[in-house]
């Protein structure tokens, strides 16, 4: 088993090879939203340290959002096409979830209860769920159970219902709300991700992408697609009957 | 390679059109598939680029899959993918980046990003199997219109353009304010077969004498200030006339404008390119206005005119054969220039 992970809906987009046993070789951009330009070297690089050629790949997992919208989209194309034309299945990461899994450790030796990824929908909304940390006596097998679904939330929403509870917050919400957690909740009861592994990496999507693919969760290429949650604001207004006339053919 | 025919796979995405398409020789259209999303646009009044994106995704590797199989060849046999990669919406440019040079990079084919509008040229070297540059070229689109000089092939250098709205863009705002709808164009050429074009008179806009540029952005306001005036006055609007008048008074300045580079240039011929070269009047116009300067004037079917892999294809292939070679750090570039 070698699984392809692309993960392109943060700000840096970054590819890895994982196999059977667990061993992950990466690449990672270090250019800000290169993904469209960066996409094919970073996957050519993560083969290439894997030392592994491209017909050897069993699956194309794809980190499908949510994030950036133009970001999911070129992950989860190259994933759709190069699964197409390699003949091998897609395996569907969500972003969040991929964010909590690198968390995890962190999370429980910093003695959370929670586990609370958030990514930057602006305005006061976010993506973001809580998982709750578990782990068995002997540290090997984490595992990490869902108390709220991933969607969109409002920060202050999302908050309320971690409480008074130990939380443990990933993800570039963090840039973007920080304040708002330290005023909402009680000191010592919330820590924040390092840098160093605050935002979305292809290498817990691989993680999760390997989970999946042992117990045969894949899909075919075409059914790969992406989690925006959210519909394009045109179709948000046409719902509420606000759409305005501003909106014409360009080409 | 098969059956000793050199294939290129060509797809486009830059606008409302989900395309792929296998041509041979870079001349013969082996399959030709188009997913329009127009359906889906017309309940917004036009394209909404976040929604376009999202159908390309969806519909992309299906589109490629089809023009494969309609063209009865298999991925091993494609020699070039050939891509769009500007000018178009950002968005819906990046789908059919991302998945040509994921399918070049999967399969090792060799990649050539085509400028959309190099593109539209090329749709008439499918129809014109003999047709060769040199030629002066007219692209008229819901975003352009140009008057390019094509000396050679993947040579384009644009004489004059307009310098505020484009042909195509007109027709659409003409359209809604005389209550046709969207799209306009295709409204507009049919309302006009019926209308009077010396019915209303629009001005005739040939700016500097010389000038090879165009603008259209009076005639809505133009249009405006009829329809006002004729309803203080109590008549009645004919919706055909309107029609007929402001077409007559945009092909007609486009038509000689044409004729008049080509023959500046001495070029023999015309060839026509865009969504708009499947109006009628505009190819009456310049058919009658070209053949008394003794010049041939050449149109690419209807299906060929709209956006679509085909000529995409036609003009990868002779970028390739000229040496052109293009990686895999293609990006998407909305406001690509000629």
């Amino acid at each position: 088993m070698k699984i392809l992970a692309i993960e392109t809906t943060g700000k840096y987009g970054s590819v890895s090879v994982i196999d059977e046993e667990g061993h992950v070789w990466s690449a990672e951009s270090r250019e800000e939203m290169n993904h469209l330009r960066g996409i094919i070297s970073l996957i050519d690089e993560a083969l290439a340290s894997a030392g592994i050629s491209k017909s050897e790949l069993t699956h194309i997992a794809a980190s499908i959002g949510p994030g950036s919208f133009t970001g999911i989209r070129i992950g989860v194309t190259t994933a759709r096409t190069m699964a197409q034309i390699l003949g091998i299945p897609c395996i569907a990461v969500s972003s969040i979830r991929a964010l909590a899994e690198e968390a995890l450790s962190k999370a429980i030796s910093s003695d959370a209860r929670f586990v609370v990824p958030i990514i930057n929908a602006r305005r006061h909304q976010t993506y973001g769920a809580i998982y709750e940390a578990e782990f068995t006596s002997d540290h090997e097998h984490q595992s990490i159970s869902v108390i709220s679904e991933e969607r969109q939330y409002m920060i202050e929403e999302l908050l309320d219902k971690i409480g008074s509870d130990v939380a443990f917050f990933t993800g570039d919400g963090i840039d973007a709300y920080g304040d708002i957690i330290k005023d909402k909740l009680i000191e010592g009861c919330y820590s924040f991700a390092d840098e160093d592994v605050r935002y979305q990496s292809s290498v817990s999507v691989a993680k999760i992408a390997l989970q999946k693919a042992k117990r045969g969760d894949v899909i075919g290429y075409e059914e790969l697609l992406p989690e925006y949650m959210r519909l394009a604001e045109a179709e948000q207004r046409l719902k509420a009957g606000t759409l305005s006339d501003k909106i014409k053919k360009p080409y | 390679m098969k059956n000793g025919q050199f294939l290129t796979l060509g797809i486009e995405t830059s606008c409302d059109e989900t395309a792929a398409s296998v041509v041979a020789d870079g001349r013969v259209v082996m399959s030709n598939i188009i997913s329009s999303q127009i359906d889906i646009h017309t309940a917004y009044g036009g394209v909404v680029p976040e929604i376009a994106s999202r159908r390309h995704l969806e519909r992309i590797n299906d589109v490629i899959e089809r023009a494969l199989k309609e063209a009865d060849i298999e991925v091993k046999d494609i020699d070039l993918i050939g891509v769009t990669y500007g000018p178009g919406l950002v968005g819906a440019l990046l789908i059919g980046v991302a998945a040509a040079k994921a399918m070049a990079y999967a399969a090792d084919i060799p990649l050539i990003g085509v400028n959309h509008m190099h593109g539209h040229i090329a749709a008439n070297y499918l129809e014109h199997h003999d047709l060769e540059p040199p030629f002066m070229a007219l692209v008229v689109s819901g975003g352009h219109t140009e008057i390019v000089n094509v000396p050679a092939y993947n040579s384009c250098e644009k004489l004059g353009g307009t310098r505020d709205d484009a042909a195509g863009e007109a027709f659409d705002k003409v359209a809604r304010v005389i209550g046709l709808g969207y799209p306009g164009g295709p409204k507009i050429d049919k309302a006009a077969k019926e209308g009077d074009p010396e019915a209303v008179q629009f001005k005739r806009v040939y700016l500097e004498p010389g000038s090879l540029d165009f603008s259209f952005s009076g005639l809505k306001t133009q249009a405006l200030n009829y329809l006002n005036s004729e309803r203080q006055a109590g008549r009645e609007i004919n919706v055909n006339d309107v029609a007929a008048s402001f077409q007559e008074a945009v092909v007609e300045v486009i038509a000689n404008k044409a004729v008049d580079a080509a023959k500046r240039y001495d070029q023999k011929r015309i060839v026509m390119a865009g969504g708009v070269a499947s109006n009628s009047r505009l190819r009456a116009l310049i058919s009658a206005a070209a053949s008394a300067a003794g010049i041939e004037v050449l149109k690419p079917s209807p299906v060929l005119c709209t956006d679509n892999g085909a000529m995409i294809a036609s003009a990868a292939y002779y970028a390739y054969k000229s040496g052109e070679r293009t990686d895999y750090e293609l990006d998407a570039v909305p406001g690509l220039e000629f």
